[in-house]
């Protein structure tokens, strides 16, 4: 039950005023990016169109503590197919992007490991200005589980046998083994530094 | 079209996972007479992770002035580095604040507006065009083929290139290369389920099952496909989805590029059809 001496009425200008969210107030409720979304085909729970109609309504806890904000696969078709140019991807992201920083600020508590994902990838592009495969797998396996031994076991058990497959291929040789870096790091860490994530 | 000149943005995954699509869109270019000249010292588009547009705008302003500099166009042969190119050109060459904010973190972002970002499958069908094309097709490659396009090739609107809903530019290289094109429209532009393989892996292998079985049903011979994350879902990951899901798919995966170097009689090891990870061997079998 909505209580609404319990509802944020800022919420929407919240969303509005980040880069990504200025049309969330033009939906009108057709439908049309849940209907079309493969992520609700698989798991019906899944309602991009109630996460925009709970956010316009101001239930800030709900959407932002809402598991389902981190199982959207970015691809777009809600975006392309909104009859009213909502974004709603982009949409969707500030609010992934709002729920981080609550999380951070300790105020909500989000029950997926995919900002740790996030984190780990940007930090690659941080430290060599390219994506390190591995560096990636390091960083994230143990923060995902808790411990750096239980995430080296993770790793071997979820990449063993696709790494060997690759090594055959020639595509993850030793070279893979190190980092590909850009000469000017420090271009790419000044971006880290002014905008951060 | 002769003599041109393309700056070309690899992408990640170039030099591991999607080799053979870095060398055969080399190839490729190259029999065409492109020249290429890949960026000095680029850096990641911040692909699907970097949420805040805010930063993919900056990391893709260095990219952007790093071929501005040399007053090319870029050419990148991954869907998801083509959209994070192509939005930050659009965004900084409509907003002269947003270009001062980028020349305010640093000099190497001072991005003008004065080139084009591109995907290689809109360079091959859209600037090379069908008839230069057909005019060096060597040999005939005849197999039946899914084409796939993924996410980015045809939405969303502000950068797309080609139909949203249904998409024909792998098509027509598919048809010029003497190739059937299996019906597949349905399944064309579903995601591959690449973004969630690190964080629901559980849903990333349902997207991806469904490709490969749709094509399957189709009576494909192989998938056709534009970008290495999905090639990374369908090919490279095949094994580990039949494994998981407890099912037989062995459908070959290959690069629009591989498909299209056969017709143009570049040897398949130079297309890296060696190192795809579902085996080729029949599909090469079907170049007459």
């Amino acid at each position: 039950m909505i209580k609404a001496w319990e509802l944020d009425s800022n919420f929407r200008n919240e969303i509005m005023n980040e880069p990504g969210g200025e049309h969330l107030a033009a939906c009108y409720q057709c439908s049309t990016c849940t209907l079309g979304c493969p992520i609700t085909e698989i798991v019906p729970s899944y309602n991009p169109r109630r996460i925009i109609q709970m956010s316009l309504l101001g239930m800030r806890t709900e959407v932002l503590s809402n598991p389902d904000l981190w199982i959207c696969a970015i691809c777009q078709t809600c975006t392309a197919r909104c009859p009213q140019d909502v974004v709603v991807g982009d949409v969707l992201a500030v609010i992934r992007r709002i729920a981080e920083k609550e999380a951070e600020a300790g105020n909500i508590k989000i029950e997926s490991v995919r900002p740790l994902f996030e984190t780990a990838f940007l930090h690659q592009l941080e430290k060599y200005g390219r994506l390190f495969d591995i560096g990636l797998a390091k960083e994230y396996y143990p923060k995902k589980e808790g411990s750096f031994i239980k995430g080296m076991l993770a790793m071997m058990k979820d990449y063993r046998k696709f790494g060997m497959r690759m090594f055959k291929k020639g595509k993850m040789g030793p070279k893979a083994m190190l980092p590909e870096k850009i000469k000017k790091t420090e271009e790419v860490k000044k971006i880290f530094e002014k905008i951060g994530d | 079209m002769n003599g041109k000149k393309l700056a070309y943005y690899p992408g990640c995954p170039s030099a591991t996972t999607a080799i053979e699509q870095d060398m055969s869109t080399k190839a490729v270019l190259e029999k065409l007479g492109i020249e290429l000249s890949e960026m000095e010292d680029w850096n990641c588009c911040g692909a699907a992770e970097a949420e805040d547009p805010r930063l993919v705008y900056a990391l893709n302003a260095r990219n952007l002035a790093i071929a501005e500099k040399d007053g090319l166009d870029i050419v990148t042969p991954c869907s998801i580095c083509y959209y994070n190119l192509a939005r930050s050109d659009k965004a900084l060459r409509e907003d002269e604040s947003l270009r001062a904010k980028m020349r305010e973190i640093d000099s190497s972002l001072d991005y003008k507006g004065t080139i084009k970002a591109r995907h290689i499958l809109d360079v091959l069908v859209n600037e090379i065009g069908m008839d230069e094309l057909s005019s060096k097709i060597e040999h005939k490659v005849e197999v039946k083929v899914a084409p796939y396009y993924g996410c980015y090739i045809g939405r969303p609107p502000e950068t797309a290139f080609d139909d949203p809903d249904d998409p024909i530019l792998m098509d027509k290289l598919i048809e010029l290369i003497g190739g059937e094109v299996v019906p597949f429209s349905y399944m064309k532009t579903k995601c591959c389920g690449g973004p969630l393989m690190m964080t629901r892996v559980d849903i990333a292998y349902e997207m991806a099952r469904k490709v490969l079985e749709g094509a399957k049903r189709a009576g494909a011979d192989c998938i056709a496909l534009a970008c290495p994350l999905c090639g990374m879902m369908l090919d490279a990951k095949q094994e580990d989805i039949e494994d998981a899901l407890n099912i037989k798919i062995g459908m070959p995966v290959i690069y629009i590029t591989q498909l299209l170097g056969l017709a143009l009689g570049i040897e398949s090891n130079k297309l890296g059809l060696n190192k795809n990870a579902v085996d080729t061997k029949e599909i090469l079998g079907k170049v007459v």
